[in-house]
């Protein structure tokens, strides 16, 4: 293990990666600011231009963006109220209050240096528990990998949804069906093509990812008429205040911190669940145990309330790479991206990673800590510059958006057929959107789609067609039982919302 | 049961799993698989199952009307889909530079600027910068008649 630190302290150290992690959370940043455009996309729009790169710095790039992305969604949640990312819309409930009262300058500090100590203390948590659990890992079987594949698909669809876990399920069978398209991995009998030469190989996933989530919000802008109020004079200096927080300010982050970094990393590391629970979890949990003076600064600029969700979505982040790295599952839609992309490098994550490509493993881990660095030192006194960005008109960013979105398609396959069917996914995406059908479920269903039927088609071989593999090993039977649990749940939630309708 | 546009969405797909229930009985097996305890058809049968399940829980269970979709600007969202779309009918014939400003122009000019120096400003430096990018710094080979044409690019 100390071997693969020093590897993968070498590589994320070498200079060329460093430049990759600034530039990641560089881009990132200003992509997740912009409303709508998460972190899905802004690693999407990184894959073709990471095509020429080794694994481990392509990786360290898109890890810096993910942060990043984070880190630009607070900013605008903090500004504007209009959180671009998910993850930080509780960021925007003390956040934005603290910003209308002329304390932005403070606001952006106290999410800065909570997503740092909330990014560090997680990056020591995976470093620690990365290892163990993919030393544990060797030891599923098909079975077991089908397994927790099934529970994390179920879990995404009953932690993402908001309340929509039959729409939510409908998208997860969708995005099973979309990975049937083409050739079977194991026949090579083509599937669903319809003739067509250009779906032979299957859908590309990023064109998947960037017509439902890139292009339908640039669509969506203009569909549901978003406008934002801000203008380049708003992000000065005078206009923004202090970035110094007092001593008591820091004494009053310090405990919250500690609590809430280690829930953002259980939570990011569960399947599915990812950074907006653990952001919502935080802040609420942190307004349980207040006491009645703190309570009711809640909502209203409290540092605690700013603190806890931005520290647990950082920790959720990285948490979320322990079961991409150990077990080669994605826990949320945007390790979803990060696995197709390791996947299109031809490294495939899982336990073996960690023996194999230890400079891919660690370096990334490794590289984590230095993201956070770069978000605090370079990201936060360049923030009045940044902040411009949420300046530029629609009239100028759709198109832009648009144009990114195509290139990156196009760039891979120069072919203009994935450019039309782009376009069609986008509009249906954007209908579906409106309906409330959430599409992380339709990424995740379509990326697990081939790994579950490779370790299905194993596990039925070995027992004879039976399902009995479900209940026969203990892991399966655990998963299984948790499966069941999950479901259980989603239809008390929807017996118990009935009634109170 | 009244009609909204959730049970008319969740129909379509009920529908969709339906016909590629029958798209994946009618998938071709070699002969010595057809009895096989797994083949080609049998994850896409388990998939149609789920799909034809939940969208039929969806189109039974729904409650509460939808927002009107009438309020939202569809013309200009089914306008840029055209101006996507033509993007990529010319990006091979005419080439990357030369259809890409277009798109912007056009998408720009459609979408309310009439400011000219910010017109040409957010579009040809910027396909520059991207074509330079990819074309000088990460060699990303990019067919481009027109430059080829002028002698920029081999």
């Amino acid at each position: 293990m100390i071997e693969g630190i020093w590897i993968g302290i070498n590589t994320a150290f070498s200079g060329y990666n460093i430049f990759m992690v600034m530039i990641g959370c560089f881009a990132g940043t200003i992509i997740g600011m912009l409303p709508g455009l998460g972190p899905m996309s802004a690693i999407a729009l990184m894959i073709p231009i990471t095509y020429g790169f080794d694994p481990a710095s392509a990786m360290i790039l898109m890890a810096g963006v993910y942060y990043g992305a984070i880190f630009g969604g607070s900013t605008s949640s903090i500004l504007i109220n209009a959180p671009g990312v998910a993850g930080t819309v509780s960021t925007s409930f003390d956040g934005y209050p603290m910003a209308k009262r002329g304390q932005a300058g403070k606001a952006l500090a106290i999410a800065a240096y909570s997503s740092f100590a909330g990014g560090t203390i997680a990056a020591i948590f995976l470093l620690i528990a990365a290892p163990q659990l993919a030393k544990v890992s060797l030891s599923f079987q098909s079975a077991d990998y089908f397994a927790l594949m099934c529970v994390g698909l179920l879990s995404i669809a009953a932690f993402a949804s908001k309340g929509q876990f039959l729409k939510a399920m409908v998208m997860t069978a969708f995005g099973l069906a979309l990975a049937t398209v083409g050739q079977d991995s194991l026949s090579d009998i083509t599937r669903f093509a319809f003739g067509n030469i250009n779906l032979m190989d299957g859908i590309s996933f990023v064109l998947l990812v960037m017509a439902t989530f890139a292009m339908s919000e640039a669509f969506m802008i203009i569909f549901k008429k978003i406008e934002i109020n801000f203008k380049a004079s708003d992000a000065s200096i005078d206009k923004l205040g202090s970035i110094k927080l007092s001593k008591d300010e820091v004494k009053e982050m310090v405990p919250v911190i500690g609590r809430t970094s280690v829930l953002g990393f259980l939570v990011g590391v569960l399947p599915g669940a990812g950074a907006t629970i653990a952001s919502f979890l935080a802040w609420g949990f942190e307004r349980s145990i207040a006491n009645v003076k703190d309570k009711l600064k809640f909502g209203k600029g409290s540092i605690k309330g700013l603190t806890a969700p931005e520290t647990a979505n950082n920790a959720a982040c990285t948490g979320s790479f322990v079961p991409l790295l150990t077990l080669g599952i994605p826990g949320s839609g945007t390790t979803a991206v990060m696995l197709g992309a390791l996947l299109s490098f031809g490294v495939q994550p899982g336990p073996r990673l960690y023996v194999e490509q230890p400079e891919i493993f660690w370096a990334v881990i490794v590289s984590m800590y230095i993201g956070n660095v770069v978000l605090l030192i370079l990201n936060l006194p360049l923030i009045p510059y940044i902040a411009r960005i949420l300046a530029i008109p629609k009239n100028i960013l759709v198109p832009l958006v648009l144009f990114f979105s195509v290139t990156g398609v196009y760039l891979i396959s120069f072919n203009a057929f994935d450019i039309y069917f782009m376009a069609i996914v986008a509009l249906i995406s954007l209908v579906l959107r409106t309906l409330n059908y959430p599409m992380p479920p339709l990424i995740l269903g379509f990326i697990l789609g081939g790994m579950i039927e490779k370790n299905l088609r194993r596990a039925l071989l070995i027992n004879d067609g039976s399902f009995s593999f479900l209940w026969e090993r203990p892991i399966s039977l655990c998963l299984f039982i948790l499966m069941i649990l999950i479901v259980l749940l989603q239809i008390y939630q929807g017996i118990r919302k009935r009634q109170t309708k | 049961m009244g009609i909204s546009y959730t049970r008319i969405s969740a129909l379509i797909f009920l529908l969709l799993f339906v016909i590629y229930s029958y798209l994946a009985g009618e998938i071709k097996v070699f002969v010595f698989d057809e009895n096989a305890d797994f083949n080609a058809r049998t994850f896409p049968k388990l998939i149609s199952y789920l799909g034809i399940i939940v969208s039929f829980l969806t189109l039974v269970l729904s409650r509460g009307a939808d927002e009107p979709l009438g309020k939202y600007e569809w013309l200009k969202v089914l306008v840029l889909f055209v101006l996507v779309f033509t993007y990529g009918v010319i990006i091979k014939s005419i080439g990357f530079f030369i259809s890409t400003n277009l798109f912007l122009l056009v998408s720009y000019y459609y979408l309310g600027l009439r400011n000219y120096k910010v017109l040409l400003l957010c579009s040809i430096p910027v396909v520059a910068a991207l074509q330079f990018m990819l074309h000088g710094l990460l060699d990303v080979y990019i067919r481009d008649p027109f430059l080829q044409l002028l002698g920029i690019i081999s």
